[in-house]
């Protein structure tokens, strides 16, 4: 079925073959998937903005930045810049300093940090808490208090 | 004649047993070739060794001028140079000292193989205005084809063929067998042997310097020899890991001046040759010459260094049954009697019919009656008789003895037996005499079918008797006295002591023997079963072996066998391993690449044995210089850089200190290289196992062992350096 | 150290992983085999449309020496593309933070970083490159440099098929690893990243208010069709300059085991690949566990020192084991996504890393760590299996001279190609221009940068400051060679394979278990000969400082 050949090589099919790689590499398959992804997928496709009162207000995935006392603090160092997450020793350590800001006590703030454990499931990864998660959790729970702070 | 040439071929044993012990072998001859070896100039075939040699000039220059290497050296090491120095000359020349060593053994190799060839004179046959003329002629003088006459007492020129004439021939100069050899029209003769009685007429089958030994002499003592393509693959190697060593050190010293890690060249060099492959590259010449030696120690003759290694990798190993796998004929084992007579009758009737018969069967027939006791009384007139030789047509042979006499026959036997055979016939005489016994016997044995034709009858057990013997793969012959059938004679084919165990190792190596014969299928089965082979081929023509060797090659195996005969040669030449018997035709010696002087077919798997035995010291002891390297990076590195990363010290598992570390080292190197030079010369042991048994235990050894073996060897020299000499 | 339930979360993974791979082989085999399919009454029509177009002859078959010119041209011509669109971004479309187009060194480092399978970046994705670039010159480039690498490996495997009387047609073998390997697989993998959290969309950033009232811009662009074939293509060249670390590349701790499998998947699936083609299955074993045992050593390796649940360097959903196991991965598949900043990581761990692209094929690149494999299985043959009293043969093939002669070059190219630059790149000052000093720990970052790029893994210290016209053209050419000189020897010792006697069954076995430990025992020493030095400068000098001085 195939032709043994002895001949020069012939290198017409490059160009073509470059082009069409292109084609179906570089726009093709991006399309599709963003086709795919806008239509099925659409909160994860567009980075998991978080709407709060009909605004968006950040990403899960993407730290901001929180320096009042009342919130819950993401790192500053890590590898990414905008790590989302912070350990639960991390989150807990933070309470006492939001339970004084706040008056939240400090059971209640606890148990918000257990309610949003993640990364637990089976082997695989050690509890962590998404610092825009629990922060927001605290204002629907304690909208009153926050309000005051005027965040609403 | 022979008197002078008597002198220079007169054996004297000690030499002949060629490449002669170590210890002899360290002769100042030896020395002081192996000190001339350290020139440059002969060192540029070992690249590996002219390295070290460039890099005992550097730190002898070092050494006495360290100022010029600002930097890399400091005048306060100069007497730690001079000694890295001193070890580093050591080391070349302990390889000097292995080349010199292999080359001396091949030399008395070549010595020895040369007394077979020194000149003589001999008498050249020319005819002249139609008269036959014997001209006296040097030996190098002849020219194939030439007619010679070779008379007692003479030596054979060169290799020739016997036209005319029986005499007996002492072989032992060449094949080290020590019992004359009957040598008949057909026959080949040897050059270098001797003929101890009698006349023969020959026709020279070689050119001088064309023989076989020429040929190994000249491989043996060529220094241009041409690499095995297993050298000329370990050599790439070598010339691979040089040149990634290298780059190592070069850029180790790039990276010390760049970032002032202060490393003195001297211990950046001691690494660097310490890394270097120096033991197998000092030691590879030694493996493949000694291992030429070592199979012309078994008086074979290889044309190649190849051909031993290719033996090595043989994957069929084809056995001509006669000569390899038994003796080479069959024996008489029983006299079996019909009714009508005893065991004595069948036993008397087969010595008479067999004293005139020369075949191996015949005296086998004599032997077992003698051992018996049935010596016929009418021995004494067996002078008288007259005898049909074996004719093919009819298929027997035969005596009629017409008279009578109590002459009893001369030669050959020992005197125990002429002194039995002496006491019986006088007895048999005395009873003869007062019986009156019959004057005319008429014996004829042969096939049985043969015998049944030409008796009155035939005994109603005949066919099944008969049958019983060749169901067995043996040979009924049957036998015949005045018309009667008396009984017959079982033959048999007797194994080759050894053979068996021999057949075992090929077949647990993984080779796979295959026996080639002409005989029935029924016989050869039951030989191959007896000695253990699977595989055989029976009713075979000396043809067939081309073809069979040729189906094993298409299957991509490779293939050794023997081979004696002209009907050889092609087969011989296709074989990827061919031995040819020196007995043989010359064409067959010219097909094969390998020849057995002692012309023992059985020696094939010998080859094979010697050819694993080369492949394996060469892996060995190339797996072991590398595998040495791993030791000296843990003694040299941690002190390299000692000054500028003592961190390092925790690499310093040998608790080795700063110069001890590198001497220790370097001495560790080049003492490794005498050490191993017996290994080198004798080859490494092994018992034959599987190819991957062999490759398991070898790796152990070799490997594992090449690892660990320099961790202890430099540490127990850097105690005997502290503590003996407190470097 | 590691306790038993993270051991055995390892183990669970790479055992998915290798068997999922196993799963796969057959049908790859088939693709290269041309055997039909059910997939060719879809995929028929299409490529015969390319075959027109392109003007290619699917029935033409070439020597190593056509299929090697073949990619290698191919690679070139699309570099050439690559490296306009990223010159002249500035001026092309989708490109809506208008980002201006690169320095030519930069973009010439970028394409051939990229066209090796390398990802060596030199630059920040989400503040250098525009929507098109990241589409048509970084994705582009990482799924032809995945192609090429398969195809490689493939005309490689079937120089050593008994019987094969060439290595296949290049643009055939090309045209049917885009349509039938990696678009299927790459779709499903990009949406599993969609919904595990991984923006796609075209949109480059959203800007919006935070809780606390500051402006934040979350930027967004096409990641998830690049993080599919990033691990699968084993090209690990991020769409940020934070890599897998940033959180919408790699947002929770199973996009990251998802990510440690998928670029383990194809190199695995290609060794199984190796034993079908050759109709040996029992061959792939010294391979695949070769590769996996040394593997295994290399993670125990990174696992000795106590890892922290989360420090500097390391993501909080992560951890510091996932980060370890991740950062040992990406080196042993030659892939170079990181997770993690390098500089966070122990040095057992960067000496684990070393080890990784050193070897190069545990199991290494899709396609070339199985040739890399195959020639420290035909150095290990040669050196110790004389040693069996047989002439070395591997596959039933005797090794010559000349087949030594390839491998030990192919050996030595990495030496050559890691050493010289990081003593040049001292030398002339490059280094310290850019603020790397000589100590242990500037000199691991310098050898880091070089042997990345000669074994095309990507991962490295330097990053955007790398971005020096010396580190530019230095790595550049370190890729070059590190890729298409290995690529060249390598298949040459594959075509001579062709036509040559293969029988041969009593020598060694090299499926069998003991030759695997003796093959992993020697690529072990040949590397450490090799390198050895050059680590206990580096990481292991760190290691060792660290021991006496505490980290």
């Amino acid at each position: 079925m195939t032709t043994e050949n002895k001949e020069k090589y012939n290198f017409k099919p490059i160009l073509g073959l470059a082009i069409v790689s292109l084609l179906i590499c570089g726009l093709f398959f991006p399309l599709i998937v963003t086709g795919i992804a806008q239509v099925f997928f659409p909160y994860q496709a567009n980075g998991e903005i978080v709407q709060f009162n009909g605004k968006p207000i950040g990403s899960n995935l993407i730290a901001q930045t929180f320096t009042m006392p009342i919130f819950f603090h993401p790192r500053n160092d890590s590898a990414s810049g905008v790590d989302p997450d912070i350990t639960l020793q991390d989150a807990y350590s933070q309470i006492p300093a939001i339970s004084n800001a706040t008056g939240i006590p400090v059971d209640s703030l606890t148990s918000i940090v257990n309610q949003n454990q993640e990364g637990t499931w089976w082997i695989f990864g050690s509890p962590y808490v998404n610092v825009l998660k629990i922060n927001i959790g605290l204002i629907k729970q304690y909208s009153t208090v926050y309000s005051e702070f005027s965040i609403s | 004649m022979a008197s002078d040439n008597e002198k220079t071929l007169a054996p004297t044993k000690s030499n002949e047993s060629a490449p002669g012990g170590l210890r002899t072998a360290f002769s100042r001859k030896v020395l002081i070739d192996s000190v001339v070896r350290l020139s440059p100039k002969s060192l540029l075939k070992n690249p590996v060794m002219l390295i070290v040699e460039i890099t005992f000039f550097i730190v002898a220059a070092m050494a006495i001028v360290p100022q010029a290497f600002a930097g890399v050296a400091s005048p306060s090491l100069q007497i730690f140079y001079v000694e890295v120095a001193a070890i580093l000359l050591l080391t070349v020349w302990f390889s000097t000292l292995s080349d010199a060593l292999a080359e001396q053994q091949a030399k008395s190799t070549a010595g020895s193989l040369r007394k077979l060839e020194t000149e003589v004179s001999s008498k050249k046959i020319v005819t002249e205005k139609w008269e036959k003329k014997i001209v006296i002629v040097k030996s190098t003088e002849l020219r194939k084809e030439d007619l010679i006459l070779i008379e007692t007492g003479d030596f054979v020129p060169l290799d020739a063929d016997v036209l005319e004439g029986i005499a007996m021939i002492d072989e032992s100069l060449v094949t080290g067998e020590s019992a004359p050899v009957r040598k008949a029209p057909g026959d080949s003769l040897i050059g270098g042997s001797r003929v101890v009685s009698d006349t023969l007429t020959a026709k020279v089958t070689t050119n001088p310097g064309e023989t076989f030994i020429d040929q190994m002499i000249k491989m043996v003592e060529s220094s241009k020899r041409p690499k095995t393509p297993n050298e000329v693959a370990i050599t790439i190697v070598l010339i691979g890991l040089t040149a990634i060593f290298t780059i190592i050190i070069v850029a180790l010293l790039g990276m010390s001046i760049i970032l002032n890690l202060g490393a003195d060249l001297s211990v950046l060099i001691a690494l660097y040759v310490c890394l270097l492959p120096t033991t197998i590259g000092a030691l590879l010449p030694a493996i493949g010459l000694s291992g030429m030696s070592r199979l012309y120690k078994h008086k074979i003759i290889a044309k190649s260094g190849k051909a031993i290694e290719t033996a090595g990798d043989a994957d069929v190993v084809l056995l001509d049954k006669t000569g390899t796998i038994t003796v080479g004929n069959r024996q008489a084992i029983e006299f079996v009697p019909f009714a009508s007579c005893t065991e004595e009758d069948v036993g008397e009737a087969a010595f008479l019919s067999s004293w005139h018969d020369d075949t191996p069967e015949g005296r086998s027939i004599l032997k077992l009656a003698y051992e018996k006791g049935f010596v016929p009384k009418e021995l004494n007139s067996l002078a008288l008789s007259e005898t049909y030789p074996f004719s093919a047509s009819t298929r027997t042979s035969g005596v009629k003895i017409t008279g009578m006499g109590l002459r009893l026959p001369k030669g050959g036997k020992s005197g125990r037996d002429r002194l039995r055979i002496r006491r019986k016939s006088s007895t048999i005489s005395d009873q003869s005499m007062a019986a009156g016994i019959e004057s005319e016997i008429d014996i004829v044995k042969g096939a049985p079918e043969s015998i049944k034709t030409i008796v009155d009858s035939v005994p109603s057990n005949y066919d099944l008797i008969v049958e019983g013997i060749s169901a067995k793969g043996e040979t009924p012959i049957a036998i015949s006295r005045n018309g009667e059938a008396i009984g017959i004679i079982r033959l048999k084919d007797v194994l080759k002591e050894g053979i068996r165990e021999k057949i075992q190792a090929l077949k647990t190596m993984g080779i796979r023997p295959v026996m080639i014969t002409g005989d029935q299928p029924l016989t050869a089965k039951s030989i191959a079963a007896e000695v253990g082979i699977d595989e055989y081929v029976a009713q075979a023509k000396p043809e067939d072996k081309y073809s069979i060797a040729k189906k094993e090659q298409a299957e991509s195996r490779i293939v050794a066998m023997i081979g004696d005969g002209t009907n050889d040669a092609p087969a011989l030449s296709a074989a990827d391993v061919g031995l040819a018997m020196n007995s043989g035709t010359e064409a067959a010696k010219e097909a094969a690449n390998m020849v057995d002087l002692e012309s023992n077919p059985a020696k094939i798997i010998d080859v094979v044995m010697l050819g694993k035995q080369l492949l394996m010291t060469r892996g060995a002891v190339t797996a072991f210089s590398i595998a040495n390297d791993i030791a000296k990076y843990f003694a040299i590195m941690p002190v390299l850089f000692g000054a500028a990363i003592p961190q390092l010290q925790a690499l310093n598992v040998l608790q080795l200190g700063l110069k001890s570390a590198v001497l220790s080292a370097l001495i560790f190197n080049a003492i490794i290289i005498p050490l191993l030079i017996p290994l080198a010369m004798r080859g490494i042991a092994f018992k034959p196992t599987s190819t991957m048994t062999l490759f398991l235990k070898n790796t152990l050894i070799y490997g594992l062992g090449g690892v660990i073996v320099p961790f202890i060897g430099i540490k127990l020299i850097d105690l005997l350096l502290v503590g003996v000499f407190h470097i | 150290m590691i306790d038993a339930i993270q051991a055995f979360a390892v183990i669970f993974i790479l055992g998915v992983t290798i068997f999922v791979a196993r799963l796969l082989a057959p049908y790859i085999t088939r693709v290269y085999s041309r055997v039909p399919s059910r997939l060719d009454k879809l995929l028929n029509p299409v490529e015969k449309f390319i075959y027109k177009i392109c003007g290619i002859d699917p029935n033409h078959s070439m020597g190593w020496k056509q299929y090697f010119l073949a990619g290698l041209l191919l690679n070139v011509a699309q570099m050439v593309i690559a490296f306009l669109i990223l010159v002249f971004q500035g001026k092309l479309p989708l490109n809506p933070m208008g980002f201006p187009g690169l320095n030519w060194d930069l973009a010439l480092n970028t394409v051939i970083s990229f066209a090796t399978n390398t990802n060596l970046q030199h630059y920040n994705g989400e503040a250098t490159l525009s929507i098109l670039s990241q589409m048509t010159a970084i994705q582009f480039l990482q799924w032809t440099s995945a192609a090429t690498g398969i195809c490689m490996g493939i005309a490689f495997v079937r120089g050593f098929i008994v019987d094969s009387k060439n290595m296949g047609n290049f643009h055939v073998d090309f045209v049917r690893t885009i349509t039938r390997i990696l678009l299927p697989l790459c779709l499903i993998a990009s949406l599993v990243f969609v919904v595990m959290g991984v923006p796609q969309t075209l949109s480059a950033s959203t800007t919006l208010t935070t809780l606390q009232g500051t402006t934040q811009t979350i930027l967004t662009g096409p990641v998830a069709s690049l993080d599919s074939i990033m691990q699968l293509g084993t090209n690990g060249g991020g769409f940020y300059g934070a890599n897998a670390a940033y959180p919408f590349m790699n947002p929770s701790p199973y996009s990251n085991i998802f990510m440690i499998s998928l670029m383990l998947l194809l190199p695995t699936a290609l060794i199984f690949v190796f034993g079908e083609l050759l109709g040996k299955k029992r061959e792939a074993r010294p391979l695949l566990w070769g590769a996996y045992i040394i593997f295994g050593i290399a993670l125990a390796l990174a696992f000795i020192p106590n890892i922290p649940l989360v420090a500097q360097g390391i993501e909080t959903r992560f951890g510091g084991f996932m980060s370890n196991f991740y950062t040992v991965t990406t080196t042993a598949a030659t892939t170079g996504s990181v997770n993690t900043a390098l500089s966070a990581m122990h040095p057992l761990t960067i000496t684990s890393g070393f080890l990784g692209m050193f070897i190069q094929s545990i199991p290494g690149g899709k396609g070339i760590g199985l040739m890399y494999m195959v020639m420290y299985i035909i150095i290990t043959v040669f050196i110790v299996g004389l040693m069996s009293g047989r002439t070395p043969e591997y596959l039933g093939i005797k090794i010559t001279g000349r087949d030594v002669k390839l491998v030990m070059v192919a050996f030595l190219i990495h030496p050559i190609i890691i050493l010289i630059p990081t003593i040049i790149a001292y030398a002339s000052g490059a280094a310290a221009a850019i603020g790397v000093g000589g100590t242990s720990v500037g000199y691991t970052q310098i050898l880091y940068e070089f042997t990345t790029s000669a074994a095309n893994n990507g991962s490295d210290f330097l990053g955007a400051s790398g971005n020096t016209p010396f580190f530019n053209i230095a790595t550049a050419i370190v890729m070059f060679i590190g890729r298409y000189a290995s690529i060249a020897i390598l298949l040459a010792l594959a075509g001579s394979m062709i036509g040559r006697k293969s029988g041969g069954t009593t020598g060694l076995k090299t499926e069998s278990p003991v030759f695997t430990i003796v093959l992993v025992a020697s690529i072990i020493i040949l590397v450490v000969l090799a390198f050895f030095p050059f680590l206990a400068l580096g990481p292991i000098s760190s290691f060792f400082r660290g021991l006496m001085n505490g980290f």
